[in-house]
């Protein structure tokens, strides 16, 4: 794989979790996966076969067991924890299925923090904030807090949240499944053209068919992921 | 926002539960400012109204009735010694100026005290000055001739709301020996505040009792001696006789002072248990919040926020709190010991004026927000461990 054209790759990325007694479940075992820069990725597969698994990975929220995972030509996975972070506030965008706003903010507020935790100062958090608020259609509700937005308003400030840093890569678990299906299709067109307007890349887990048409390309994770989610037993000397 | 800004956020999201945790910060420390000044107020009352004299010849008794009753105006008068016992200490070759003293009865509760004008004189070793503020001292009158003039204290003045001119007596008994009021004394704040002054002579000739004796009774005589030397001698000799005793003041104070310390050291371990109570008060409101808010950490360290930033949040909270309510709880603790002071002194307690610059509110208002930061220490390490990965998954 080039680093040109890849925004992620992934080598012999394996993650296994603990069971307790010397038991590991291993749930994820790619050996080489690469995410076009600047595509809307979307990634399907049933449930537990690891699909959220690997966003944490890209996103150095969890480490693989084995393996390197590089955002562009950072290798993320070698990253010190405090670097990770750093570089994830500065360089990722992460929608969640059910939004995780953070209740006692407001929708200005909650955009404004990711823009904190990327070192932005307040001043520029804010007026970068409002902005992209309004280009999401929500500025009129800068000052409202999380419950008093409709869940297509709270997506769309999660949207906003994650594009604050304008960061080249954005991953979306789920961001539609707790959306009626008209909602649904509005965030996403408006996530889409966005990310497409900006050069941005999208990593999109997802079941919906409307997701999946709408997507530059699609990978079911089955067809990449080699791990069997078989408990093993480390061996004892 | 900075992470300051995100502490108060949370901490206004949570309203009700910081507001009374604060509160509990608050009362914490208003206890402890409270006790803390009163304290320091009553000894500090009891060394500004002690007397200028060495020595105090009394009946023999208890030296800190003695000196509490005389000095203090508080507990019972000891028995009465003869007035011989003053014309022999005044004509004493050590002794340089004999006050006598003879407690009486009370007017609306300001204690009557009966003396000579030396009791006011303006020595060159006095710390205390006497002054009045309207009117004249008393007379010295002879004997035969009581002239009933009274000088007041100020708050006995200011309390009974009598007047230079107005005569007053306390009971029926006492009507046919009206006092009149001649002055009225500067503020001392000594327990001279809240005493009634006059004569020897008026006193004798208003007591059914010393009206009849040939030998005039006194409670008791303030002695400077000439010489620090003469001091033993002159405690030593009227100790050894049956009838007297002669106490010094300063060792008396040091009595008290150290039944004083041993309430103190109590109250010490109170005001410790309640500050262990709220600072476990404040540990449990932050380390519920912090469970409770589990899943935004995991959201805000996906967003990008270091392990320390986390920390800091937490922490911050903790010690906003701790200076919300320490600051709170200095002002509410000076309401309190103003208002504890105002009841002591109603009641003749010496008390001190409290509001004095000192170390005290900065210390206690430091260890309030060290504490406090101790408080969410744990509750700040439990939201810095959050697992991410572990938190972040959609809620069902």
């Amino acid at each position: 794989m080039t680093g040109v054209s890849a925004a992620v790759t992934l080598h012999g990325v394996t993650k296994a979790f603990p069971l307790g007694n010397g038991r590991t479940l291993e749930a994820l075992n790619v050996q080489r996966w690469a995410v076009p820069a600047g595509r809307c990725t979307v990634l399907t597969g049933p449930s537990g076969s690891g699909k959220t698994t690997l966003l944490n990975l890209i996103a150095g929220v969890s480490l693989p067991t084995a393996g390197t995972v590089a955002v562009h030509d950072t290798e993320i996975s070698a990253l010190p924890e405090p670097q990770r972070d750093r570089f994830r506030a500065k360089h990722i965008g992460y929608v969640f299925q059910t939004f995780n706003l953070l209740s006692a903010f407001t929708a200005l507020e909650n955009v404004m923090l990711s823009m904190m935790f990327a070192g932005a100062i307040p001043n520029e958090q804010r007026r970068r904030a409002g902005e992209i608020l309004a280009r999401l259609g929500l500025g009129a509700r800068l000052a409202h807090k999380p419950h008093q937005l409709s869940r297509g308003e709270q997506q769309r400030v999660a949207i906003a949240r994650a594009l604050a840093n304008h960061p080249p890569l954005i991953l979306a678990d789920e961001p539609c499944a707790s959306l009626d299906a008209s909602t649904a299709r509005e965030v996403l067109d408006e996530l889409l053209s966005v990310c497409r307007e900006a050069g941005t890349t999208l990593l999109v887990v997802s079941h919906e068919s409307s997701v999946l048409a709408a997507g530059d390309q699609v990978v079911d994770i089955t067809a990449i992921n080699r791990a069997k989610h078989r408990v093993s037993v480390a061996e004892r000397v | 926002m900075t992470i300051l800004t995100v502490a108060l956020k949370y901490l206004r999201g949570r309203l009700v539960a910081s507001a009374l945790t604060s509160l509990a910060v608050a009362l914490g420390v208003s206890l402890v400012i409270a006790c803390v000044l009163l304290s320091r107020g009553i000894q500090q009352g009891f060394i500004e109204g002690t007397t200028d004299y060495s020595l105090l010849v009394g009946a023999k008794g208890s030296p800190t009735q003695l000196v509490l009753n005389i000095v203090f105006r508080m507990d019972a008068p000891t028995p009465n010694i003869s007035a011989s016992l003053y014309r022999q200490l005044r004509d004493d070759p050590r002794v340089e100026v004999a006050v006598p003293v003879a407690m009486g009865d009370a007017y609306q509760g300001y204690r009557y005290v009966a003396t000579t004008g030396s009791y006011f004189a303006a020595f060159p070793w006095r710390r205390k000055t006497f002054a009045i503020s309207e009117g004249r001292f008393f007379r010295d009158d002879p004997p035969e001739q009581p002239a009933y003039e009274a000088v007041l204290g100020a708050d006995a003045a200011r309390r009974t709301g009598l007047r230079v001119g107005d005569r007053f007596h306390e009971g029926e008994e006492m009507a046919e020996y009206p006092l009149t009021v001649v002055g009225i004394l500067r503020p001392t704040n000594s327990a001279d505040d809240r005493a009634i002054f006059f004569s020897l002579a008026s006193y004798w000739q208003m007591n059914e009792i010393s009206r009849e004796m040939k030998v005039k009774p006194l409670t008791a005589v303030l002695v400077r001696a000439k010489r620090m030397s003469d001091l033993p001698g002159l405690h030593r000799g009227f100790n050894v006789t049956a009838d007297t005793q002669a106490v010094f003041p300063s060792a008396v104070l040091l009595n008290i002072f150290n039944v004083l310390s041993l309430v103190d050291e109590v109250v010490a371990i109170i005001l410790a248990i309640v500050g262990l109570v709220v600072v476990l008060y404040l540990f449990v409101s932050m380390y519920s919040a912090t469970l409770e808010r589990q899943r935004e950490i995991a959201t805000m360290r996906a967003l990008g926020a270091r392990r320390a930033t986390i920390l800091g949040i937490v922490l911050l909270e903790s010690c906003a709190m701790a200076v919300i309510g320490g600051a709170l709880g200095i002002a509410g603790g000076h309401g309190v010991a103003y208002l504890g002071a105002a009841v002591l002194a109603g009641r003749g307690g010496p008390v001190a004026n409290l509001f004095v610059v000192s170390a005290l509110e900065p210390v206690v208002f430091a260890s309030a927000v060290v504490l406090g930061a101790l408080a969410g220490l744990l509750p700040a390490v439990l939201a810095y461990r959050t697992e991410v990965a572990e938190n972040l998954a959609p809620l069902s």
